[in-house]
């Protein structure tokens, strides 16, 4: 029967055609600079203070942590950050190690680290809250059900389509803001060494596993993580895009529960259970760099698995209401 | 039975409707439709605002999934097994709605890739066909009405359909544009292809259509060829007498059934054209030469006689009792 | 068209090898987190970490690092500046060349016990060996710790107490000064010396000064072994005047107390 591929072509011209993505990319141009310019008056000043030595900037920075440490008015959650930061940047001294290497690198691990939970799904959204709901709202739904070919199989190829933007705009985020932040700090640093493998007891930090990997392969199991968390917040927009008419909607549902996630995980909450929404366990970059997770006992594989489950369960009710919906407008 | 409709019989049936029924929520919105539509055949369907007809639509086009009942197109389930059956089948419901951001060419490639065997020689075909060629690597955007609805019926005559299925085709069309549309339309038909077609316009149907079904609150009232539907009926015959009421007492003498409440049975356009000493009359129209003769003798003058001939919306006012069409 | 099927084409291509790059990455990201493999383990740098590394110095300039308690961090100050950022002031006003704060190792509550182990840091070292001038306050937490509330007079420490404590801190603090000399031998040592914050308090004025006294005399011995080193007394700036140079603590200096320790140790440093 009908080949998938050229509805996949199709559902991919139309995203071109609809310029959502230009869109995307323009944000990231001009929000980039932007950090990229913060990040470079911090630097100076840094500069200025320590003779530009790295060294006494997080010797300094270890004393400011472990000063507020004393200052009873520091929740215990917050306490345990601070120790875990003490005690890698501890690591990162002794061995002569700069965490913050300055460099279109390491500045690029820096911001895709921040932007993972927010800024990419935010992005993510622009072209995933749409792709269903704009055919409905237009009516060239029904001219795409009353062709010769089985609606799961429309369906289908909105969400290849999507799933390929979802790697254009993972890619885009990274490119960009190395691109961008080169140009002030350098192209340099791919192989300066990144410790990874921290566990945390409670707060106190396992240094028995720790090993040095070159900031390129963190870079590159960063972008494999934050495009999981991508994909996955992608099928959540894509089914609330198959449920909710109005394209407006859909985005303000993304992202009322992505808004909800980040102040779930900064309320560090008492509430254990939210650990299984999916909006806490998008920060899977974290267990890479060893900062703890929001809830207690949330683990990689735990967030992978919950992450997973939301995934699934969205897909089974996009395609059966999908296949099953009667179009009446 | 007579020599059409035989002659109907041994055409191909493409479309059949077979008690589709449609509940939603409490209510039936389509209860048990029939019908069928064979090869070269133009079948009105005609039904006011609400009456189920774009229900019905929806369902001929596996929109909406039927409550109970079968849709077959060339005998293949519509419901069960769309890829086969909806290959042969082009459609515009309700507004041809294509993609804006696109231009008409790349709109047409969009849905050329969606059903096997339509190519750019293809697309280029039903662009000369709707006569779009000039403008077609426009954006939709910038499209009239006309041309939108141009593009659609060159979208739906993209897979070379059996059955054409147009939902108020002459929404938004000029005068010009909608004769222009009913030629087309049956040159389509006279090709061999099965066209459906539904309105909310009598005389719109009147002329196109070989066969209509009536629906009325979900039912289908008459299904059948427009003339022999309305081949029982008696035709109007409006009168300008002078002296009227000595007229009209002879029209009364010879047993003519004169008709009260001209307004609820007559056209708009007719009503309009009525003047004072109008008088309507009911009967058949061979009497007319004799009427006008017995009219003369007695010194009656004749100003006007004419005839309207018994049209859909006669009929379908009568099956409805009068409910309003639009 | 020509530009529809470029554009599928190299959309196509580019979301295919970015997603596998990307499951890669995803892949090695899970195993990398979950079988964390020490095998890789970092081999301490090309020359073995921070200790092989020599901060830069500059004999042109003042570089300061103050170490110690909250009173190096300045607590207490409505300015935030404490004795360390006031002295810097002072010496960029009054000498010639350019005085530097390097870094402000000052951590609130800190004693000689817990300064002691942490001098073996090797980030601490390297602040050290770079500075010309080190700054050090610390022994009023060993000996007044708890003591700190004064509302309460139960937690006031006795004579005794007050005795073995300068006692067993003071032994530290000479292991301080030791080891402070080990890690640079040629940077100036100021250590700011101590001052009894409960002359206010009747039973703590007598034991508490004596016990200062004590303390101070101690350190000034153990700071003559070395001719760079040299103690800033305090003592007598809040012997009659702790109202006026404390602050609402009643522990920490204040502004104006923090201000005459800067100018005493400037004129130090001289």
């Amino acid at each position: 029967m009908n080949s998938l591929l050229p509805l996949i072509k199709n559902e991919t011209l139309k995203m071109m055609k609809k310029k959502r993505f230009y869109v995307v990319l323009l944000v990231l141009l001009i929000l980039v600079p932007i950090f990229v310019y913060a990040q470079m008056k911090i630097a100076e000043t840094n500069r200025e203070k320590f003779n530009s030595d790295w060294r006494l900037a997080i010797r300094q920075a270890i004393t400011d942590n472990q000063n507020s440490l004393q200052s009873a008015r520091v929740p215990e959650e917050w306490k345990k950050y601070r120790i875990i930061y003490i005690q890698q940047m501890k690591y990162y001294l002794e061995h002569d190690v700069n965490p913050q290497e300055p460099g279109g690198v390491s500045f690029t691990r820096e911001f895709m680290d921040n932007a993972a939970t927010l800024f990419i799904p935010l992005l993510i959204m622009a072209v995933a809250s749409d792709i269903v709901s704009s055919e409905r709202s237009t009516g060239t739904i029904k001219m795409l059900l009353t062709r010769p070919v089985r609606r799961w199989k429309v369906l289908f190829s909105k969400l290849i389509a999507l799933l390929m933007f979802v790697s254009l705009i993972v890619l885009s985020a990274f490119v960009i803001s190395y691109l961008i932040s080169g140009l002030v700090f350098g192209y340099k640093g791919f192989s300066i060494p990144v410790f990874s493998g921290f566990q945390l007891n409670g707060s106190d930090v396992d240094l028995s596993a720790v090993h040095a990997v070159p900031q390129w392969l963190y870079l590159l199991m960063q972008l494999g993580l934050i495009w999981f968390v991508s994909i996955t917040v992608a099928i959540l927009a894509f089914m609330v895009s198959v449920l909710v008419r109005s394209t407006a909607a859909s985005i303000v549902i993304m992202m009322a529960s992505l808004i909800a996630g980040t102040i779930l995980t900064n309320m560090a909450s008492a509430w254990t259970s939210a650990k299984y929404l999916f909006m806490v366990n998008l920060d899977l970059t974290n267990y890479l760099s060893g900062s703890p997770a929001p809830i207690e006992g949330m683990t990689l594989g735990f967030s992978l698995i919950i992450l997973a489950i939301w995934a699934a369960v969205a897909l089974f009710i996009s395609f059966t209401v999908f296949t099953k919906q009667d179009i009446l407008n | 039975m007579s020599m059409q409709a035989v002659a109907r019989e041994n055409r191909e049936l493409i479309l059949s409707v077979e008690h589709l029924k449609k509940k939603i929520g409490k209510k039936w919105i389509v209860n048990d439709v029939n019908f069928d539509v064979r090869a070269g055949e133009i079948f009105g369907f005609l039904g006011p605002n609400g009456a189920g007809k774009t229900t019905t639509i929806r369902m001929l086009v596996d929109l909406i999934k039927p409550t109970e009942g079968k849709v077959s197109i060339c005998g293949f389930n519509v419901n069960r097994d769309p890829e086969r059956a909806l290959a042969f089948v082009g459609s515009i419901v309700e507004n041809p709605e294509v993609y804006t951001y696109m231009t008409g060419w790349e709109n047409l490639q969009h849905f050329a890739r969606m059903q096997p065997g339509v190519d750019d020689k293809r697309i280029q075909e039903v662009v000369e066909i709707v006569r779009l060629d000039q403008r077609i690597h426009d954006k939709v955007k910038n499209f009239s009405l006309g041309m939108r609805q141009r593009l659609g019926i060159a979208q739906a005559l993209l897979g070379r359909p059996r059955l054409l299925i147009l939902d108020e085709p002459t929404n938004g069309l000029d005068p010009k544009g909608i004769k222009e549309l009913r030629a087309f339309i049956r040159t389509l038909a006279d090709e061999g292809m099965a066209v459906f077609v539904s309105s909310h316009l009598l005389s719109e149907i009147q002329l196109l259509c070989d066969r209509v079904g009536i629906i009325s609150q979900g039912k289908v009232l008459a299904v059948g060829g427009v003339e022999e539907l309305i081949s029982g009926k008696v035709p109007y015959v409006i009168w300008q007498l002078f002296p009227k009421t000595q007229g009209i007492k002879l029209l009364h003498e010879e047993g003519i059934q004169l008709v009260e409440h001209a307004h609820e049975v007559l056209d708009d356009t007719l009503i309009a054209g009525l003047r004072e000493d109008s008088v309507v009359t009911q009967m058949d129209s061979e009497r007319i030469p004799l009427l006008i003769t017995k009219l003369v003798s007695q010194g009656i003058q004749i100003k006007d006689v004419h005839t309207i001939n018994p049209t859909l919306e006669q009929l379908f006012l009568d099956m409805t009792e009068g409910e309003s069409i639009e | 068209m020509r530009a529809s099927s470029w554009t599928w084409r190299l959309v196509s291509w580019v979301s295919v090898v970015a997603t596998l790059v990307f499951v890669a990455g995803f892949i090695y990201a899970i195993k990398d987190v979950l079988y964390p493999s020490a095998s890789s383990k970092w081999s301490s740098g090309p020359a073995g970490g921070i200790s092989s590394v020599t901060p830069q110095t500059n004999d042109k300039e003042i570089q300061i690092v103050a170490l110690g308690d909250s009173l190096a961090k300045g607590t207490g100050d409505d300015t935030g500046e404490g004795f360390v950022r006031r002295t810097v002031n002072v010496l960029q006003k009054e000498q010639k060349a350019p005085v530097k704060l390097v870094n402000n190792l000052g951590v609130n509550g800190m004693t000689t016990s817990g300064l002691l182990p942490s001098l073996n840091e090797q980030g601490i070292q390297y602040a050290l060996k770079g500075a010309n001038v080190i700054l050090l306050s610390i022994g009023g937490n060993d000996l007044f710790q708890g003591a700190q509330n004064i509302q309460s007079s139960k937690g006031l420490p006795t004579a005794a107490e007050l005795e073995a404590s300068v006692k067993k801190a003071s032994m530290k603090l000479r292991q301080i000064v030791v080891k402070l000399h080990e890690i640079n031998p040629n940077a100036q040592l100021v250590y700011v010396g101590l001052y009894n914050p409960f002359t206010d308090v009747v039973d703590m004025r007598i034991p508490g000064n004596d016990a200062v006294t004590s303390w101070n005399t101690k350190a000034t011995a153990i700071m003559n072994q070395y001719s760079q080193s040299k103690v800033v007394p305090t003592f007598d700036l809040f012997v009659e005047n702790s109202s006026k140079y404390l602050s609402d603590d009643h522990f920490h200096p204040n502004g104006a107390g923090y201000e005459q320790i800067a100018q005493r140790i400037a004129q130090g440093l001289k």
